[in-house]
This record gives structure tokens, sequence and C-alpha cells, in this order.
């Protein structure tokens, strides 16, 4: 009924060497502030029952102060304290200097409302996907074409504000936990830091590859691990996978129970149909038509829907993307449009199906109805 | 204890009094009023019911009403938001609001609470109304600025409504920019013009508390004789005083950018978004101590009369709010560990911010020790006082958390930094309040409320807060993002406990709201002194009258003397003139000794 049925985490994942030491000092500090608690706790409690009120005869010690007790517990947490700070400084020293050869292997994200732009040493781009090999250090550098993101994968125990105007970076050595499966283990990768409408859906992947399936994906023939379902590479295909990744399904989207009004018109069956404009102009929607709606919506206003769609300048969808996010949307039949909150597909394996057959489903609203 | 200096008087028996005292009051109690007395008496709620008696009082106790109604009013609003914010939370795809209804509902929460409700709560209420009452004055020292500072603030939260009114604002409280200088097309500059004000009558408000503390003291109460909540009270007002321009001129400088593009913080124009954070946090940091301190300085009050107590340590816990509020200024850079700014600057911060830490634990095992050999009830305000210890140390703890280097990278802008401030504003703040407010409702209003109600309600927020946000530690530290209307669904346990939790939190809220007002009508007469506290402000009627005390008080012993058996006879001896202590008489008469 909830997705909560199934075993919720009570643990992050351990992804990266960064995160082994993270962990570290995180569970130092936790030890040592829980002991600082329960001995204060232990104390409130035992004073509590043992002083309690029992006749009006009890009388009150007398009690001003004691130089010694408070010298001891001034000292004694300061010295716990400084010991966070020295671990926490070495900590801190690992996290943001990385070694030569993860700086020999730089990734360049670009935060933006509302998606992340990651480009990775090959030179291939990716939106909200992080593809990385497992066991190689590499180094994220980072920056903001509008407002202060921060890049953040829990699972690396890593985040770094990605801030307009200045390069930020952070490196780790990307792990395999004990429960990756088949050379792939996917983690998510986060917006941390409140950047608009849009910052819940700012939101992401982070793939780590065996060696194996990192070249397999880098050469671009990648297969499923059942080493049955091909890749379908067609242009609606890859439009397909285009359309989430864009979060184009944020505003045009297959309305749930429970969903917004959506924003934007939906898509299915627009192929060669007369569209009409909010002013009075009619176009058939060809590949032209939807060329420049994506590339310059507010060229056209569908009649009854507001000019909010932000125009996917050449910056965000290059034209071979917008040729294949075109045969996508010509492809969309009743019902094939995605649901809101359906993610990008993973990069690799499995064969091109309506929305609801690969895209995880929304949890909540599946077993609700 | 062998260290620790136990002392016990016995001296013979008074015979004005009904009965011996078994505290020692700071200065001669009057007699109890009879019924007759009590029915004629004018007090300072009684002797003028006029609408200008009151929206144009210099009365300190009567501004200190006004902004109990004012500030009540704006944590129900304030309240309403964060009902909001967790009930869209009990799904990962949001409930009941879209993602820009839940951006203005988290601004609401977070500017409401923090400028018009944890901000004023305690200084305008409590210490308005207590302050003169115990250094033994007849009211501030600026009554007229007193007045101003009261409607200033009250016109500055009105922008604040306004900018609710005309479609709220999605900024975040922290106002960042370039976001909110250039991309968000909500009402910035309406809740910057509301921030901006308020801080003036911060300022205003602070500049008075500091004349009375230093000028209107009464003979004997001497610096070490103040009671600590007036220590701390001090202690915010100088960090209002320095903080709260810093603040004025951010948001002045905001809105130049906004308004003319002048580039300041956005680095596309030629600002630098960190610049804004420097400054923001220059104030912000401090002003988490403006909120927390007053309520440190309720519960020396509620705790040493529970436990019928002298503090421990009063120098170490009077000082170490003085030291919490010079520190507090160099730590600011700690929000900023992973917003770019520089690697040395960074430790500097981090060092700076475990010292500061030292201080808060100091007060913690302080309060821990006055327990220790009391004579414990367990009242309302007790409860409170003693949920406010429990909730701050995980609040605190947790602190130390994010003020580590490596640690905060991580938890970092995730929800255990909510859960983190949540436990330290609301664990500690909201507590200490409520600890107040119980604490001296006989005193402000002459009646006793239910005890039982009221002992319930501070057990049902103690539990329902706790619940509320012990999930979100977890959660966060498995990496949920802050200000998140959609998350993974993997998180959505965590977060139908936190808001089931946070509906019985409200529920514990809202009872204090009839139990209070009943007692106004049926409670029982609270008598001047009902808990048989020692500080001045209970050796006088209530309500008080509107000079508060028939006559200039004089001051003989140090506030919470509640060890001394038999104590009203040790102030007999002093009136006639024997002086039982040397040490304690020698500055009897003094008016001001800095």
């Amino acid at each position: 009924m909830f997705a909560f049925m199934e075993t919720p985490p009570i643990l992050p994942l351990q992804a990266s060497e960064f995160a082994r030491q993270y962990d570290l000092l995180f569970w130092y500090t936790m030890a040592v502030t829980m002991t600082g608690g329960a001995v204060v706790y232990a104390l409130l409690i035992y004073c509590c029952f043992r002083f309690a009120k029992r006749s009006e005869a009890d009388r009150p010690m007398r009690i001003l102060g004691s130089t010694k007790l408070e010298l001891i517990w001034t000292v004694i947490p300061l010295f716990f304290f400084l010991s966070f700070f020295v671990w926490g400084v070495r900590v801190w020293d690992y996290a943001i200097n990385p070694p030569k050869e993860a700086s020999d292997r730089e990734y360049f994200a670009v935060g933006k409302q509302w998606m992340w732009k990651v480009q990775d040493p090959e030179g291939l781009r990716h939106i909200n996907e992080l593809t990385v090999k497992v066991d190689t250090p590499m180094k994220m550098t980072g920056t903001s074409e509008d407002v202060i993101h921060d890049f953040g994968i829990p699972a690396f125990r890593s985040k770094f504000d990605v801030v307009p105007g200045r390069y930020t970076a952070a490196w780790y050595i990307p792990r395999f936990t004990d429960k990756a499966k088949g050379g792939i283990e996917t983690h998510h990768l986060f917006c941390d830091q409140y950047c608009g409408q849009g910052h819940s859906q700012m939101v992401g992947k982070v793939h780590v590859l065996s060696a194996e399936n990192y070249e397999n994906w880098q050469a671009g023939i990648f297969r499923s691990t059942d080493k049955k379902k091909p890749v379908d590479g067609s242009p609606a295909w890859q439009g397909r996978i285009l359309f989430h990744k864009l979060q184009c399904n944020g505003c045009h989207f297959n309305q749930q129970v429970g969903d917004p009004s959506p924003k934007a018109p939906s898509l299915e069956m627009i192929a060669g149909t007369v569209r009409e404009m909010a002013d009075g102009k009619r176009f058939t929607a060809d590949d032209q038509y939807i060329y420049n709606a994506i590339r310059n919506p507010s060229m056209h206003i569908r009649t009854g829907w507001q000019a909010i769609m932000p125009a996917f300048h050449i910056g965000l969808a290059t034209e071979n993307d917008l040729y294949n996010l075109t045969q996508y949307i010509k492809s969309l039949r009743n019902g094939d449009l995605p649901y809101r909150t359906d993610k990008s597909p993973a990069p690799i394996g499995g064969a091109p199906k309506s929305s609801q057959g690969t895209a995880p489903a929304p949890a909540t609203k599946e077993g609700g109805k | 204890m062998t260290a620790t200096e136990t002392q016990t008087e016995t001296i013979r028996v008074a015979t004005t009094t009904p009965g011996p005292l078994d505290y020692t009051p700071q200065m001669v109690p009057p007699p109890e009023p009879t019924d007759a007395e009590d029915a004629t008496r004018k007090n300072y709620l009684n002797y003028d019911y006029s609408l200008f008696g009151w929206l144009f009082t210099l009365d300190h106790k009567r501004i200190a009403l006004m902004y109990l109604a004012a500030v009540s009013v704006f944590f129900l609003f304030g309240a309403i938001a964060a009902g909001l914010i967790r009930t869209n939370l009990i799904t990962p795809t949001g409930a009941i609001l879209e993602l820009d209804q839940y951006n203005k509902a988290f601004t609401a929460h977070g500017t409401i609470m923090l400028f018009l409700f944890l901000i004023p709560v305690i200084p305008g209420v409590l210490g308005n109304f207590l302050i003169p009452l115990m250094v033994g004055a007849k009211d501030m020292a600026f009554p007229k600025l007193n007045l101003a500072s009261f409607y200033v603030w009250f016109f500055g939260a009105l922008f604040f409504v306004y900018q609710l009114l005309v479609g709220g604002l999605d900024t975040g409280w922290t106002l960042y920019p370039p976001y909110s200088s250039k991309y968000s097309h909500t009402n910035v500059l309406y809740a910057g013009l509301g921030i901006f004000i308020t801080g003036f009558s911060s300022i205003l408000t602070a500049i008075n508390i500091i004349a009375t503390v230093h000028k209107m003291r009464c003979p004997g109460m001497t610096w070490g004789r103040l009671p600590l909540f007036v220590w701390a009270m001090y202690a915010t007002s100088i960090i209002q005083l320095l903080g709260t321009p810093v603040l004025a001129v951010t948001v002045v400088m905001l809105a130049i950018e906004r308004l003319f593009g002048v580039g300041i913080f956005d680095p596309s124009i030629g600002g630098d978004p960190l610049l804004f954070q420097h400054m923001f946090w220059f104030y912000s940091h401090p002003a988490v101590y403006i909120m927390i301190l007053p309520g440190m300085g309720v519960i020396n009050e509620v705790l040493t009369c529970f436990s019928r107590k002298n503090i421990f340590g009063y120098k170490a816990v009077a000082w170490s709010s003085v030291g919490i509020a010079l520190v507090g200024f160099l730590v600011w850079g700690h929000h900023m560990f992973l917003a770019g700014q520089g690697y040395y600057l960074s430790m500097v911060f981090a060092l700076l911010t475990m010292l500061v830490a030292v201080p808060s634990a100091i007060k913690v095992f302080n309060w821990t020790a006055t327990l220790y050999g009391g004579v414990i009830t367990f009242s309302a305000p007790m409860i409170f006082a003693l949920g406010f210890i429990l909730l701050f140390t995980v609040g605190g703890l947790t602190g130390l958390f994010l003020g580590t280097l490596g640690s905060d990278i991580h938890l970092h802008d995730t929800y255990f930094v909510i859960a983190h401030f949540h436990y330290t504003m609301v664990g500690g703040m909201m507590f200490a309040w409520q600890a107040g407010l119980h604490f001296w409702w006989p005193k402000i209003t002459g009646r006793l409320y239910s005890d039982f109600w009221s002992r319930l309600a501070a057990i049902v927020m103690l539990v329902g807060f706790a619940l509320t946000f012990l999930p979100q530690f977890v959660v966060g530290y498995l990496g949920m993002p802050r200000r998140y209307p959609n998350y993974p669904p993997e998180f959505q346990i965590y977060n139908v406990l936190s808001t089931a939790a946070a509906y019985v939190q409200g529920l514990g809220y809202a009872m204090p709201i009839f139990y209070l007002t009943a007692s106004l009508f049926f409670g029982k007469k609270a008598g001047n002194n009902p808990y048989r506290a020692t500080g001045l402000e209970w050796q006088t009627n209530s309500p008080p009258e509107p000079h508060n005390f028939p006559e200039t008080p004089t001051v003989y012993f140090q506030p919470y003397e509640y060890g001394v058996k038999d104590g009203l006879s040790v102030v007999e001896k002093l009136n006639s003139g024997t002086k039982s202590d040397g040490a304690q008489t020698k500055t009897v008469g003094a008016t001001s000794d800095h």
C-alpha cells in the first residue's frame, strides 16, 4: 500500500572511499555525543527521582557552586570538541584536496534551474545522470548558470555548492557496496541548496559501473544484464529518455489521482493535428512546429495555457537531441505520456516500452488504486 | 560533593508572617492583601480600561501584553504553515501542495517564526514584563521608546502579513541571492522591508534593556545579585544592538540590487553571492543566540524555584551568557563551509564553533547540578524546563556534527540540520517560552491555571516534539535534502512518522489556549507568591500595581536563596540594623556599581 512497506533504509550506502572515512568520523562523534548526552540524561533522571519532594519537612541543601566541578565540565567537553575539530579538519582536508589521478579525470557539472548538466572526461554530456567507473578516482568540478545549487551525492557523503561565477569541486573514488549487482549500482543525486520552484525536481542518478560495463557503456553497445535485450537506439527511444531527462514530464504529464492540474498541454496524439494559438493563429503540428515549440516556446502560446515553458536553447538541447525529442513526441499515442513523477529510465538496457513499463512508477499512487 | 560549600543557617522564626519562610526573598515581602483590599486595589490591568489607555500605555507590563497578543497570533500563522509543510510531506510526491505553494509555505514558516515569534517573544513579553520588576524599577529606562519599539515592530510585521496576502515569498528565510535578487518572482521587497523595520525595533528594545539594567537597579541590586534572566537578556541585547544593523544594511543592499540592478551579489552583473552570505550570517548566526539566550535565562529562574536550590555556579552561568554573546559573533562562517569560502577561513570558523559550544555545555551541567540536593516538585513550568534541558542537550550535541568541518559535508542542507535547529529553537526556545509563560502567568494575571491540564500539555508537547524531529535525524543522515516537497519514496516512512508526531505536538500547543484562557475567568486567585520564589517580581502584588512596587525596594540577598531556612528573620535582622553577613551587606544601598 505504501512504499515504506518495503524495508526502509536505515543507514546510507557507503559507495565511495570518502564515505568510509566520513562514517568513521561521524560514528566517533556520535559515540562521544551519545555518551555525553547519556551522562546528562542519567544525572537529570537520578536527581529528579532522588530529590523529588516527598514531605513538607524536606529541606534542600544549600550549594552555591564548585570551581573544581566547573573546571572539570569545561575542560572535558572542550577536549572532545577539539578532538572533533582536529579529526574534522583531517577529513575535510582529504575531501577537498584531490590527488593527481583524480584531477586528471575531471567531470564537469553545470547546475541550472532545475537540472544538472554533467560532462564526463570523454566529452559525453548527460542531464541529471552521472556515470562513473568503480574504484577509479575522479574529480567533479561544478558551476551554475543561474542561482546557487548544491551537487550532493549522499552515498558518496559528498556535497558542494555550485555557485554562479566560480568553480567549486569535490572528488570521489566510487566503490561498490555489497548490494551492487551485475556490475552496476545506482545512487541518488540531489540538489541540496534551495534554488526555486523545481528544487526537488533537480535530482538525478549516479551510476557506478564496473570497468567492463563502463567500457561497454562508453562504446554505446551496452547490453542489459540478461544479454538478451539490446538497446533500441532509435531516435524516438532516445527522445523518450531525453523527455525524462529534460523533465518535460514535470509539466507535460499523464495526470493521475492526486496530481495537480497540468501546467501544460498533453502531447499525446498531436502529430498532424491543427493547433489553435492564443493570438488566433492556427498551425499544423509537424516537425517544424514541435521544434519551434521547444526551442522558443513563446513563439506559439496555445489557447488556454500560460507562457511558462522555458526556452530550450542550444545549450540545453542540441540539434540532435531536439530531433530525437520531436520523433518521440510524434510517436505518443493515448496513455503513452509519462507520469509527472516518472524519473529518467536507466541509461542502459531495456527495450522501448510505454512509460508505465520501464519507468519506476510512483509507489504511493500505485498501491492506492 | 566535597568541594561544594554547604551551609545552613538556623535563625529564630519570624513573628510577622503566618509561618516561617523556608526561603530568603531578595527583599522584605509586603503583607498579602486581604480580599477586601484586593477588591479595591488598583493594579496595572484595572486602573484604566480605556482603549487609549492600552494602545498608548507607557506601562511596560501593558506593552508586554500587547506583544503577547501579537506574537501569539503570528505563532498561529507560523504553526499553520508548519502544518501544511508536514501534511504535504506525507507522500513522496506532495500530498496537498504544489511546488510553489510548498516553497511559500516553508518560507512563511521560517520568516514568521523567526522574525515575528522567536526573536521578539521572550524579550518582548517576558523581558518587558519582568526586567523592571526584577531590578526593582518602576518601569523601563525609556518608557516611550518601549512603546515605540512595539509599534515599530508591529508596523514591520504588517509587511510580512501583507506580502503573504499578496502572494507570499518563495526564497526561504535565508534570502540567498542571486535567487532572491533576480530570479524569484515573489514579494522579496515587502519581506525585506519587514525585516528592515522589525530590526529597528530589536535595536530600540536592546538599548532600553541595556539602559534599564545599568541605571534603574534599585538599592542593593548589585550586578552579582541580578537574576540570571536579567543577565541573559542583557547579553541578548548586546547581540541585538551590534548585529541587527548589519542585517538591515544587507537587506538594503539586496533591495538596491533587485530594484536597480546594481551588481552587489549577482555575479552576472559583477557581484559576489558569498558577500551576502557573510553579511547575512554575521547577523543570523548571533540571532540564534538572540533566540536561545533569553530562554536559558528563563530556565535558571524556573529550575531554582522548583528545586528549591541556589543556582549552581551563579558566576559561571552569568558569564557563559556573555561569553556566548561575544564568541557567537565570530562563528558565522560555519554556515558556509560548502559555499566555496577559503580553506583556512573555514578552519578558523570551525575552531571557534567548537569553543562557542563550551559555554552551552557549562550551562547544561550547571542546571543538572542545580537539581542535586533539591526538593523538586513537578509543576508545569518545571516539566517545561526539564523538557528544555532534555531537548536542548540533543540540539546542542547534534550541532557538533554540523560545526565539525568533515562531518558537515554530508549533513549540510539535509534534514539533519532541520532536526538540529528545531531541537534548539523549538525544543529549547519554545519550551523555555512555555516554561516562562506558565511560571509567570500567576504574576501577570493574578490567576492560577489548571495544574492537571498544564502538566498534560507539557508532556504532550514534549513527546510530540521529540518524535517529530527524531526521524528527521535519520532521514537527514540518509541524505534527504531540506526544502524538498517531493522526495524519493524510500524516505516516506520517516516523513509519515514525523508528520504524525507533529499533529500530536500541534495538539499540545493548542491546549494552553484553552486552560490559560479559562484561568482568567475561573482560575483561583494566585496570591503574591504562589511558588514561594525569591525574586523581586514575586515580592509585590499579583497583578502588580501600575508602578510595580508600593515603595522602592531594597535588596539584601542573592537571588535563588532557597536553601536558607527561616529566611525572613534574616531580612528582619538586617532591617533592624544587625548585619549578620558583612560580605552581603557591604554594597547595600548602591544603585550602580559598574
